[in-house]
């Protein structure tokens, strides 16, 4: 597709750069189409959700054996992928890395809908939502459970400042630019723009504040996974009772995390014609990224099942068997190669990492990384460590019900949506930053 | 598939069973086992202790010696053991068949030990008419009384506890009754222990006296919860006295949520986890905080350019 030959974009200006990327916030029939669509689904599917609530969770698949299903696998996958802000715009950032610079803020955008909506999901597993604030009133410090709250709470309001304080110049401008928007918009702007006016003194402040929050995201962004996953190698239950499981699930994310930023880069470069933006070594660079990272999760992946696969200890044999050759081993090995060995292969050619290919390669990432959550969750929960006598037939069984389902759409299309009004009301690209990559001087009017 | 193997399974599980009921029947003993004697006396204590054994091992599917009170099983009923026809047996027969277990019998080779055996095989005598030696010996002779009364005395100096039982005979006087076996018994976390030793009869005066063990341990005074009863509840019905004693020695009961524990409760956390999480909180809050008192700085900075 609109794939540009290399060529440095010589003719850009400052005013050519606001107007690129201003150009899509204004006027974009197709953007507001989609949110229209994404709001139809969240409707019909908060309909599911209105069922479950009201004849409780026995709506869902869950039963005694497996009480966490679906929106538990779901809760992780979106934990993983929002990790991705922290190591794009934080860990690239302070590497002080020039390519991340045009897809920093889709990355910070991505990190903060999916870690909203991974609090929201859980809220969604509770059967009485009324009584979360137990969680906090009568939280024990013991409790993993405890600490993924808190974490996920800080890691969105470090998520939230990193999207908004690197955007304040924009904004800025978006202030002055913008004057047909609408007067809540304007507001915003106005005062998200903290009187930017890019002072020498302002931009060393701004700059100051930034690099705190992107030293302060990478230990909670670690922490976020890695608490994360405490939840299930907390227990002794066999597959969760592992060490490596924090670094685990952090490597697991790294690949979630990029395999979805490479897919909204990919939207947001067609549906808003930034290609002289999110150019092709954007594209390249993240597919070399992606080898890096999938290479760490491979090699994890070595450990956490060849280490316990040679030992096959009662109770482990069960369930790695199940994995291997038993009733999971084709959503097993399908996570395996499509999200981890396959991309690997392909990634590492250069033809590969254009934009329609590595779009593709990453679509099917992240679904195989949504699969892999689900088998981490579910196999371990259907070998209870008592046996129970005559146990109901759908206790050793787990399907998701139609409402689960349901429910799990509505957490996507919510976090689409998210990200689609993030986009719509804020510059995707950052103007001042870029500007300054390209070595433009530029003012912003107070 | 499933249901082939269910069904296969099935199939095989009765084949075998008819078989093992057919050879049910015809449970032939060696001669030489037959003529196995029970190297045990027929005294009271050993048919009590026969007995005690018959009603954990032996009364589930036989139901109680004589009363044909068995499990109704098919297509063949565990037999009376105490009926006429069972007993026409030879102790070595008795002994032979309770070792090897036949059809749904199991055997008790391994379950139980040689006395215990000839304890029961012992008890199951006593029913037998034509032993009437045996049974002179295994009754002690007490007139029929109505309103039977067991008396505890606890005596705290000598740490022993001593029972009475008495009944009113047909004329209206209270006799004590001998030869009664009882069961001393201290309620513990996870049901009883029996304290009553071997030899807990009663003597000509209808009293027992049973020391109490020294080291048992009870609640912080040193209650402990004590229940004595007649053993056998087929001489004079369910006759049981419990009574709160001062026996036990005196024991703060630990709480295991009452330490700082994994396990505890929020105000029983482990110190370093405590120090954890709230330092974690704090420091990373702390600076999150700095950032946005800084970003409040930030429209002061353009005014002092100007």
């Amino acid at each position: 597709m609109n794939d540009l030959p290399e060529q440095k974009e010589t003719t850009l200006s400052f005013e050519k750069i606001k107007e690129d990327i201003l150009r899509p916030m204004q006027n974009h029939k197709g953007l507001e189409l989609w949110i229209v669509f994404l709001i139809t689904v969240i409707g019909v599917c908060a309909w599911a959700y209105y069922v479950q609530l009201r004849d409780g969770l026995g709506v869902t698949g869950m039963r005694d054996y497996v009480s966490w299903g679906l929106y538990i696998a779901n809760f992780v996958f979106f934990v993983a992928v929002s990790l991705v802000g922290m190591l794009i715009s934080s860990i690239l950032g302070l590497l002080r890395i020039n390519w991340i610079t045009p897809i920093s803020r889709i990355a910070e955008i991505i990190a903060v809908a999916f870690v909203a909506v991974a609090g929201l999901v859980i809220v969604l597993d509770m059967g009485r939502p009324d009584r979360v604030l137990n969680v906090l009133i009568h939280g024990r410090f013991q409790s993993p459970i405890l600490w993924d709250v808190t974490v996920i709470t800080t890691y969105l309001v470090i998520s939230l400042l990193l999207l908004i304080l690197p955007m304040i110049p924009d904004l800025a401008i978006c202030k002055n630019e913008l004057k047909k928007t609408s007067p809540v918009l304007k507001k915003l702007y106005n005062i998200l723009s903290f009187g930017y006016i890019n002072t020498p003194s302002q931009h060393k402040h701004l700059h100051k504040m930034i690099r705190t929050l992107m030293v302060l995201i990478v230990p909670v962004g670690l922490a976020i996974h890695t608490v994360t996953s405490w939840l299930f190698a907390a227990t002794l239950r066999n597959g969760w009772d592992t060490t490596i499981f924090g670094p685990y699930f952090v490597a697991g994310a790294f690949v979630a995390g990029s395999a979805a930023l490479i897919v909204a880069m990919y939207f947001f470069r067609v549906s808003y014609k930034l290609q002289d933006y999110i150019t092709d070594v954007q594209f390249d660079k993240m597919g070399k990224l992606m080898v890096a990272v999938c290479l760490v999760y491979l090699y994890f992946n070595l450990n956490e099942f060849l280490v316990p696969g040679y030992k096959m200890k009662t109770g482990d044999d069960i369930h790695l068997k199940e994995l291997f050759t038993g009733n999971w081993a084709i959503m097993f090995w399908s996570s395996q190669l499509f999200g981890n060995v396959i991309p690997i292969m392909l990634l590492v050619t250069k033809k590969f990492r254009k934009p329609l290919p590595i779009m593709i390669i990453s679509l099917f990432i992240i679904a195989a990384a949504w699969i892999k959550r689900y088998v981490i969750v579910i196999p371990t929960m259907l070998h209870p460590h008592l046996p129970i006598q005559n146990v109901p037939e759908n206790f050793v069984h787990y399907y998701p019900s139609a409402i689960e389902i349901s429910v799990t759409v509505l957490s996507f299309a919510l976090a689409l949506l998210i990200i689609t009004v993030l986009a719509k009301i804020f510059p995707i690209i950052p103007i001042c930053e870029t500007a300054d990559n390209e070595g433009i001087d530029y003012k912003i009017e107070a | 598939m499933k249901n082939i193997i269910k069904i296969t399974a099935s199939l095989f599980l009765i084949f075998t069973l008819s078989v093992s009921v057919v050879s049910a029947q015809s449970w032939s003993v060696p001669n030489l086992s037959k003529k196995k004697q029970n190297p045990y006396d027929t005294s009271t204590k050993n048919i009590s202790s026969g007995k005690k054994i018959y009603n954990i091992n032996c009364k589930s599917c036989h139901g109680d010696a004589t009363m044909r009170n068995m499990l109704p099983l098919q297509p063949v009923a565990p037999s009376d053991l105490g009926s006429q026809a069972f007993l026409m047996q030879t102790d070595g027969e008795i002994y032979y068949k309770v070792n090897k277990g036949n059809g749904a019998m199991p055997t008790f080779k391994k379950t139980l030990n040689d006395e215990s055996k000839w304890m029961v095989i012992t008890y199951l005598r006593s029913f037998d008419k034509n032993k009437k030696v045996s049974k002179k010996i295994a009754e002690v002779k007490n007139p029929e009384v109505s309103d039977v009364k067991l008396l505890l005395d606890i005596n705290k100096e000598t740490k022993s506890v001593s029972a009475n039982l008495t009944g009113v005979t047909k004329k209206g006087a209270r006799v004590a009754l001998q030869g009664i076996e009882l069961s001393f018994k201290v309620k513990r976390s996870f049901g009883y222990l029996d304290i009553s030793g071997n030899d807990a009869y009663t003597n000509e005066q209808g009293m027992i006296e049973i020391p109490f063990p020294s080291d048992l341990p009870g609640d912080r005074e040193g209650h402990v919860n004590l229940l004595v009863k007649v053993t056998d509840d087929a001489y004079y019905g369910e006759i049981t006295v419990d009574r709160i004693a001062t026996l036990g020695v005196p024991t703060d009961p630990e709480n295991p949520l009452d330490e700082r524990a994994m396990w505890g409760t929020r105000a029983n956390a482990p110190i370093w986890i405590i120090v954890s999480y709230v330092g974690g909180v704090l420091s990373i809050w702390s600076i999150i905080f700095l950032v946005l008192f800084q970003l409040i700085k930030l429209p002061k900075l353009a005014k002092t350019e100007e």
